[in-house]
C-alpha cells in the first residue's frame, strides 16, 4: 500500500528553471535525430546501388553527418538534459551559480556544434564521427569539436557540485543513487575526453592551421579510441540509469540492490577506459602483449554487464511474483505491457543481449580480423547506440518531457509510442541483421556503393544492402513517429502532472556500505588500470616514432 | 535472512533467464571461433 509520504515523494516535480536547462538540451536533441536520421535513411538509400545523391553532396559528407550528429551530438545532449532533471529530482534543485554553469555550457557546446556542422554541411570536413588522421577537416570543424568537450565539461561540474552539495549536507549518508551514476558518468567522461582534447588541441588543430606539416597518425586514433570506448559506456550508462532506477517504479516493483547497482557502475568507470586498444587489434605499432591486456580488460565489463542482467530479471521476476505470477516464467506476463514507459527501455534491454554477445566477439583479439572494417562493426553499435540506448531514452523521453513541460502522455500517445518501438524493432531487426551476415562475407563498412569493377563477390553483397535500405526506411518511419510524440509531448498534450519515476530500493536489499562514494579509492584505481595499459605502449610509439603524415582530403 | 523472505524470493526464473544469456554469448562467440579458425 501506498503511505502519504511515498505518495508525496512520487509528486515531487523538477524545478521549473532546472526544467528549462534541460529542455534545452533536449531540443538540440531531437532536432539532431531529425537530420542525422535523414542523413541515415540516405546512405542506406545510396548502398542500395538504386539511389544517386542530388546537387554534388557526397557519401561520405552524409555519412559524417549522421555519425557526428547521432552518435556524439544527439546522445551528448540527451544525456546532459536527462542527467540535469534526474539531479535535480534527486539531490534538490540546483543552485543559481550551478544553473548557470549548465546554461554557460550548453552555450558554449552549442556554439561548437554549429561551427563543426557548418564545416561538414559546407563539405570541408567528411572526415566520418572518428575524424581519423590522415583525413584532414578544416579547423574550424576541430576547434567546434573542442568548444563541444569544454563546454560538456562546464556543464558537468554543474551538476557534480550539486553532488558536492548534497553530500555535505548529509554527511555519513549514502547519495541518492541516480545521482551517484550520474556522478560517475561525468568522471568517465571527464578522464575520457582528456584524450581527445589533448589530440585534437595539440595534434590536429595545429595540423590543419598548416602551423605543422605532419601529424602522428598512430598517435592520435590511439587518443581517439582512448576516449572513443568509454564514450560507449558514456552513452550506455544512462539508459542503465533508467533500467536500474525508473523501470522498478514504473513496473510497481523496487530496486533489487542499491549496493549491486552502485558496484556495477563503479566498475564500469574503471574498466572501460583502459580498453581502446581493443578498437586498434589490427593497428600496426602496437606489440600484442599491450592489445592483449587490453583485450582482458575489456572482458571485465562482462562482469558489471551479467551484473546488471540478474538485478533486472530478478526486480522484473519479484514484481511479477507479486503480481501472481506462477511457474518458471509465468511472471513475464504480469509485466506492464501496455505502458510505453516500460515497454520501449524493455526492447532496448533485450536487443542489448545480442548487442553484447557481437561485442564479446569484437574484442576477442584475433578474432577481430573476422569482422573488423566489415559492416558487421556498423550493425554491431546500431543494435547498442541505436537500440539498446536509443529505445530507452525514447521512452524515458516519453514521461521525462511531459514532466518538464507540465503535460501528460495520453492514452493514445501511450499506444503510438509502443508501435514507434515495434516499426523501430522491425527495422533495426532487418537492417542490423544483414549488415551483420553481409559482413561476415566481407562487405566493408565506411564505403559508398560499388560494384568494385564488377567482382562476383561484391555482387553477392547487393541484396543485403538492398535489405539495409528497407530497415533504413522503415527506421526513418520510427524516427517520423518518436518526433510526432515528441511534438505532442511538448506543445499540444493536456496540461497535467507527469511523474519522474524514481525507484526505492527493496527491504530484502542490504544496507549501501559508504565506501561507494570513496572517491579516492576509486579515481586512484582508475588511473592506475589507465596508466598501468597506456605508459608503455605510449613510450613505444614516441620512441619509435612512425614518420608523420601530411593531411589528406579525399572528398 | 529469514525462511520466509526467502520464500519470497523465488528467483528461479532469473537464474534461468541469466543462463541462457550466458549459453547465448557462448554459442555466437564459439560461432565465429569456428569461421575464425576456418578463414585464418
Amino acid at each position: 500500500m501506498t503511505t502519504i509520504t511515498e505518495k508525496a515523494k512520487d509528486l515531487v516535480k523538477v524545478d521549473k528553471r532546472d526544467g528549462k536547462l534541460a529542455l534545452a538540451h533536449i531540443y538540440v536533441a531531437f532536432i539532431s535525430l531529425f537530420i542525422g536520421g535523414l542523413c541515415g535513411l540516405l546512405q542506406t538509400l545510396v548502398r542500395s546501388g538504386h539511389f544517386t545523391l542530388p546537387w554534388g553532396i557526397g557519401y561520405y559528407q552524409i555519412l559524417t553527418v549522421h555519425g557526428v550528429l547521432l552518435g556524439l551530438i544527439l546522445t551528448t545532449y540527451f544525456i546532459f538534459g536527462f542527467q540535469i532533471a534526474a539531479v535535480s529530482r534527486t539531490a534538490g534543485t540546483l543552485t543559481s551559480k550551478q544553473r548557470l554553469l549548465g546554461w554557460i555550457g550548453f552555450w558554449v557546446m552549442t556554439v561548437g556544434v554549429v561551427m563543426a556542422a557548418t564545416m561538414v554541411l559546407l563539405n570541408e570536413a567528411s572526415v566520418l564521427y572518428t575524424f581519423y588522421a590522415p583525413l584532414q577537416a578544416h579547423w574550424i570543424f576541430y576547434l567546434g569539436l573542442t568548444f563541444v568537450i569544454v563546454g560538456s565539461w562546464i556543464g558537468g561540474a554543474g551538476q557534480i557540485l550539486k553532488y558536492i552539495e548534497w553530500r555535505k549536507a548529509n554527511p555519513g549518508k549514502p547519495s541518492p543513487l541516480i545521482t551517484f551514476m550520474v556522478v560517475i558518468n561525468l568522471a568517465l567522461w571527464i578522464i575520457a575526453s582528456l584524450g581527445v582534447a589533448t589530440s585534437v588541441l595539440f595534434q590536429l588543430l595545429p595540423w590543419s592551421l598548416g602551423w605543422v606539416d605532419k601529424v602522428d597518425v598512430l598517435i592520435s586514433r590511439t587518443l581517439f579510441w582512448y576516449f572513443g570506448h568509454p564514450l560507449v559506456y558514456f552513452w550506455l550508462l544512462p539508459a542503465y540509469m533508467v533500467w536500474y532506477v525508473v523501470i522498478p517504479k514504473i513496473i510497481g516493483g523496487k530496486i533489487f540492490s542499491d549496493s549491486l547497482a552502485r558496484l556495477s557502475f563503479v566498475l564500469f568507470l574503471l574498466f572501460s577506459i583502459p580498453v581502446g586498444f581493443h578498437h586498434q587489434l589490427t593497428e600496426p605499432g602496437i606489440s600484442s602483449f599491450w592489445k592483449f591486456l587490453q583485450v582482458v580488460l575489456t572482458l571485465m565489463v562482462v562482469i558489471p554487464s551479467l551484473l546488471t542482467a540478474f538485478s533486472l530479471f530478478a526486480t522484473f521476476e519479484i514484481r511479477g511474483r507479486m503480481l501472481g505470477g506462477k511457474g518458471i516464467f509465468g511472471w513475464l506476463k504480469k509485466l506492464p505491457w501496455n505502458d510505453a514507459r516500460f515497454v520501449v527501455p524493455f526492447i532496448g534491454m533485450v536487443a542489448f543481449i545480442p548487442a553484447g554477445a557481437g561485442g564479446i566477439i569484437n574484442a576477442s583479439h584475433q578474432m577481430n580480423q573476422v569482422i573488423h572494417n566489415t559492416i558487421w562493426v556498423t550493425g554491431h553499435f546500431h543494435l547498442t547506440v541505436a537500440t539498446s540506448v536509443l529505445l530507452t531514452f525514447f521512452g524515458a523521453a516519453y514521461w521525462l518531457v511531459p514532466h518538464l513541460t507540465g503535460r501528460v502522455l495520453t492514452k493514445e500517445m501511450n499506444r503510438l509510442a509502443i508501435i514507434q518501438a515495434i516499426v523501430w524493432s522491425v527495422g533495426m531487426s532487418i537492417m542490423s541483421t544483414a549488415m551483420h551476415i553481409v559482413g561476415l562475407f566481407g562487405a566493408p563498412r565506411r564505403s559508398d556503393f560499388s560494384t568494385y569493377g564488377g567482382s562476383a563477390q561484391a555482387a553477392e553483397w547487393i541484396p543485403y544492402q538492398l535489405a539495409q535500405a528497407i530497415g533504413g526506411t522503415i527506421l526513418f518511419i520510427g524516427i517520423i513517429l518518436a518526433l510526432y510524440i515528441i511534438a505532442n509531448l511538448l506543445w499540444f498534450a493536456p496540461k497535467g502532472d507527469e511523474e519522474f519515476p524514481i525507484g526505492e530500493v527493496s527491504e530484502h536489499a542490504e544496507k549501501t556500505p559508504m565506501v561507494f562514494e570513496n572517491w579516492k579509492i576509486w579515481l586512484t584505481i582508475c588511473i592506475v588500470l589507465i596508466l598501468f595499459a597506456y605508459t608503455v605502449p605510449f613510450i613505444d610509439m614516441i620512441q619509435n616514432a612512425p614518420p608523420g603524415s601530411i593531411g589528406y582530403k579525399f572528398w | 535472512m529469514s525462511n520466509k523472505k526467502e520464500k519470497e524470493l523465488n528467483l528461479k526464473g532469473t537464474l534461468y533467464s541469466v543462463g541462457f544469456v550466458g549459453v547465448f554469448i557462448l554459442v555466437t562467440w564459439f560461432m565465429a571461433f569456428y569461421l575464425f579458425i576456418e578463414r585464418f
